[in-house]
């Protein structure tokens, strides 16, 4: 983790003293287009790295499942953070994209001998290939973005979710229609079944699932930040800013559109692979919009174009059932369902945070941050 | 071949010792770029082929005009590489006083920045016939514009000296194993309080003598500066202060030089680079200070409030400090180690200061409470003296002897001795400078046979170790009544404010003590939108009469620390910023009283006059 958090040496024969300790003293861009770009952010990613390998033994694996569902789909908000938050283009498909990435996985990696289609593959091919294929459906949706903008893409976008969850419906070879769903695709890796009671010794499933997930999330969010931090990621910013000044500097609309909606894709489709294999049984009706929705609140709650606040935004989101189970305990029985309850959280939550926070929890924390960054002064 | 080791000389040698280390940086589109040891040579040598190409012969005078840069650095030492003199001038110097430095001079090479310089030298260039090249570094402006054939860019001045290598290589290596100790390097025209500019020799010998003296330790920096140690140079490098600093220290221990961009954004490079050796002059210690306070009235409650607790703290560990000659006790120590968490460290790394383990402050008096500030946050501040004339060598407060409101001991190797009769301060070291150019009459008056430098400083032994300056010799008030005032003091301790960014303190043959005071317009400006009093210009601010009592009470303040005869019993506002181009400031910023009183005569009149109006803001005299 050090070596890579660590910006690369300028190659140049020149030997520098005096530059250790003074991070400000910048002598070549690649320091301030690094990974870590400051020490207290290097320092504090690897405590937080640290620290989130501890917590498997602190909680019980009930709470561990939450987490880990969490943190899967914090590479899919991720994903969704990409085209939306970094390139600006508004994407409501974001289910239908974890769908096909759902599918893909499960078919591939499925049981050959269940009552649906399944190949039995391992899964260093079926993760991929669900990566693959459903960014391949982006790079044919990503046209589309190319002609439109704001609300029109929106709604082309939305309207995209609907053929989804037609075609999940029907393809019951597939997909078990609704009401009765499928499995998941086998969870193996390198041998170790990650579904079955003790993956390793010692380990309980909650445990070694919640390592899975985090290594997946580190994997993903570290690839996240260097796209975001790479000459694509700048050109993703200038097309969000104003998409006719990036052209007039030589930003290729069609490329760089196309570019994110496949990227952000294949995160969906990794993101889908594996969340459905965790949960084990699922349905074509789980692919709605108010998926789509779900997704758009945890990067709106986590923070616009940024990747930490991606990964926020989605262990809030992973945590609301919690909260509104909590919650409905207050409220008296038969008013409304815990469902309905979180729902209308949902509601509020994003209501709340596009007027008071538009900048999300990442942007509470920055606030945090910058009052003790310009301490002892205010500016 | 004498034992004569020479800048030039000493930059060849780290050159070939450690090429690859870095000399300098400059900052130029966000990025510190580095220089090496080897490249600084490398174009310092093509200079000094240039220069031979050009025709500069031994002995002659190359003019430079630039802000700080690395080009001034190899300019330089191309310069003393050819055995030629160096001339500095303030890139602030209007045309008038260009021509007169020129002139005067006889510079037949001008380097010069940028269009801004080179339109001043168009300006006067019929009356220098002299001067036969003039380069320019920043061709924006210039290049495809300006078809004058004494113009050369440049990157074709150093094509130029490529081109002379190519052909003698040998040519510059000759004149710089030629170098003679009495040999000219460098003209530093002094500022010129009253009168027009006069040109300092100095020697390869006086810079030597310095170097020699940075070296061992005993001048300034204890302990000696090393190559660990960085540098921000900012202050004009024809002073011989920014000269000691950036060139010599540089040559003498290999020192980094850090240049910022402009001279706009020095706080930002402080901040940046984290230098380890500061100098400043006082107006940049009391602009640093005023800064603090501005920044934290605007700052949130709780900050605030922590700023005074930690603050309280400070003044208290500031002033125990003194009392210790700036030596810590077990209590100042623990109470430093709190405050540092809390306020101290943060704050010192804002300012750029996180790092400075050597400060100093020199080159004009300051007033103790600025002192006590920056010690009490931490910094160990010295105020050291000298002057263009002894090679900027004379007397500085050493670590661990700090005596505020002296200037320190003699350096080693420095004789100090005050003169009997008229309390001159006198020095004498083999830094003292070879003249003044074309002018023996002024020289005679200040270096006398015995090689004593009469310094023009009125001065007293403290404890039999330390010197404290009372004033130049020329500023002391006498008033009617037959008593001597020295006005820097009083007008030091008016200074200390944030608020007051000039006194002048009037009463010479006078029954009593007047001031003209300017007031510092960022913080008065803040300080005016707290109050919620609106203002347009700087003398509509100065007219204000909330402004005026705020100016009276600071008086007052000052005047309680003063003997009652020193007390100032009227003042007036400064209707206008005192400015160089109109000959009221020195480059240097220092003031020319002469100027001042002629120039706002009335107003001094009014002061005296029997009306009841304290404030009298004249007109200007036209």
């Amino acid at each position: 983790m050090t070596t890579m958090l660590r910006s690369a040496p300028p190659a140049q024969a020149r030997k520098s003293t005096g530059v250790r300790g003074r991070p400000l003293l910048r002598t070549s861009y690649h320091q301030d287009l690094a990974l870590a770009n400051t020490p207290a952010k290097r320092r504090s990613v690897i405590g937080l790295v640290i620290a989130s390998f501890v917590v498997p033994f602190l909680l019980t694996d009930d709470l561990l499942q939450v987490l880990t569902l969490g943190m899967i789909s914090a590479v899919g908000a991720i994903g969704l953070n990409l085209v939306t938050g970094y390139a600006g283009q508004v994407s409501l498909g974001h289910a239908f994209f974890i769908g096909v990435g759902a599918y893909t996985g499960a078919v591939l990696g499925g049981d050959p001998d269940g009552a649906m289609l399944g190949y039995g593959l391992p899964m260093w091919i079926w993760l991929p290939a669900a990566g693959v294929v459903a960014a391949v459906a982006g790079l044919i949706v990503g046209p589309l973005a190319v002609r439109l903008r704001g609300l029109y893409l929106a709604i082309v976008t939305l309207g995209l979710v609907f053929l989804g969850d037609h075609v999940f419906r029907e393809a019951r070879e597939i997909t078990g229609g609704p009401g009765v769903g499928r499995r998941g695709a086998e969870l193996e890796l390198f041998g170790i079944d990650f579904s079955s009671m003790e993956p390793i010794s010692g380990l309980s499933r909650g445990q070694a699932q919640f390592f899975l997930a985090l290594v997946f999330l580190i994997i993903f969010a570290i690839l996240g930040r260097n796209i975001a931090r790479s000459g694509v990621g700048r050109a993703f910013g200038a097309v969000r800013d104003r998409d006719v000044a990036a052209a007039v500097i030589g930003v290729d609309l069609t490329k760089y559109k196309v570019m994110a909606f496949a990227m952000s894709s294949f995160f969906a489709g990794v993101t889908g692979a594996l969340y459905y294999a965790v949960i084990g049984v699922f349905e074509p009706g789980a692919f709605s919009l108010l998926l789509s929705i779900q997704y758009l609140a945890m990067v709106l709650i986590g923070g616009v174009a940024t990747i930490s606040g991606s990964i926020m935004g989605a262990l809030f989101i992973a945590l609301l059932p919690r909260l509104s189970q909590f919650i409905a305990g207050f409220v008296p029985d038969g008013l409304i369902s815990v469902f309905q309850l979180e729902a209308i959280l949902y509601g509020l939550l994003i209501m709340g945070f596009l007027i008071f926070e538009p900048r999300g929890l990442f942007g509470i924390w920055t606030r945090i941050r910058n009052y003790w960054k310009g301490w002892p002064f205010s500016y | 071949m004498t034992a004569t080791n020479t800048l030039p000389q000493r930059i060849r040698e780290r050159a070939q010792d450690t090429p690859h280390r870095v000399a300098m940086r400059e900052k130029n589109f966000g990025l510190w770029e580095e220089v090496s040891w080897a490249d600084y040579w490398e174009r310092s040598a093509l200079v000094g082929h240039a220069l031979i190409a050009l025709g500069v012969e031994v002995g002659d005078r190359v003019a430079v005009h630039s802000e700080n840069r690395c080009e001034w650095l190899y300019s330089d030492i191309g310069i003393t590489a050819v055995r030629a003199g160096t001339v500095g001038l303030y890139p602030t110097n209007p045309a008038a006083e260009v021509l007169h430095v020129l002139r005067d001079s006889g510079s037949c090479v001008l380097i010069a920045e940028d269009q801004e310089q080179v339109d001043k030298y168009l300006e006067i260039a019929d009356e220098l016939p002299d001067l036969r090249t003039v380069v320019y570094i920043d061709p924006r402006g210039i290049r495809g514009r300006y078809d004058d054939p004494r113009l050369l860019s440049w990157d074709d001045f150093l094509a130029l000296g490529e081109q002379h290598r190519a052909e003698h290589p040998g040519a510059v290596t000759e004149r710089l194993e030629a170098a003679q100790p009495d040999d000219l390097a460098t003209l530093v025209y002094t500022s010129g309080t009253t009168g027009p500019p006069k040109g300092a020799m100095l020697s390869i010998a006086n810079i030597e003598f310095v170097i020699e003296t940075l070296r061992s330790g005993g001048a300034f920096v204890d302990p000696p500066a090393s190559d660990r140690d960085l540098v921000v140079s900012y202050l004009p490098l024809c002073h011989v202060a920014e000269r000691v600093f950036t060139t010599w220290f540089n040559a003498a221990v290999g020192s980094q030089v850090n240049f910022a961009e402009s001279i706009e954004t020095v706080q930002q490079a402080l901040r940046e680079v984290q230098p380890t050796l500061l100098f400043g002059v006082p107006r940049i210690w009391e602009k640093i200070a005023a800064g603090v306070h501005i920044r934290m009235s605007g700052a949130s409650w709780f900050k605030r409030k922590n700023f005074d607790f930690w603050m309280k703290r400070a003044a208290w560990i500031g002033r125990t400090l003194v009392e210790n000659q700036g030596n810590h006790t077990p209590a100042t120590r623990a109470v430093y180690a709190a405050g540092w968490v809390c306020l101290y460290r943060p704050l010192r790394e804002r300012l750029g200061l996180g790092k400075v383990r050597y400060a100093a402050s020199g080159a004009a008096p300051i007033a103790p409470e600025v002192l006590e500030f920056f010690m009490g946050i931490g910094i160990r501040m010295h105020e050291v003296y000298g002057m263009t004339e002894n090679s900027a060598i004379a007397t500085a407060n050493m670590a661990g002897r700090v005596k505020v409101g002296t200037v320190g001991e003699p350096q080693i190797g420095t004789e100090v001795r005050i003169d009997d009769e008229t309390g001159e301060i006198l020095t004498r070291h083999p830094g003292t400078f070879a003249g003044y150019w074309n002018n023996p009459e002024a020289t005679a008056r200040t270096v006398d046979p015995d090689g004593w430098l009469h310094t023009g400083d009125v001065g007293e032994w403290v404890d039999g170790t330390h010197i404290k300056i009372t004033d130049r010799i020329k500023d002391i008030i006498i008033t009617a009544g037959g008593k001597n005032i020295s006005p820097s003091e009083i007008e030091n301790s008016l200074k200390s404010s944030p608020y007051i960014k000039e006194a002048i303190v009037i009463g010479d043959r006078r029954k009593y003590l007047t001031a003209l005071i300017g007031i510092e317009l960022d913080t008065v400006g803040d300080w005016a939108q707290q109050q919620k009093l609106g203002f347009t210009t700087y003398r509509d601010l100065s007219e204000k009469p909330e402004v005026i009592a705020l100016v009276q009470s600071i008086v007052d303040e000052t005047n309680r620390k003063f003997a009652s005869v020193e007390t100032i019993k009227r003042f007036a506002m400064l209707p206008k910023e005192l400015d160089h181009e109109e000959g009221e400031l020195t480059a240097t910023q220092k003031i020319k009283r002469s100027a001042i009183n002629e120039r706002f005569a009335d107003a001094i009149e009014g002061l005296y006059s029997d009306t009841d109006r304290v404030i009298a803001t004249e007109e200007l005299k036209a």
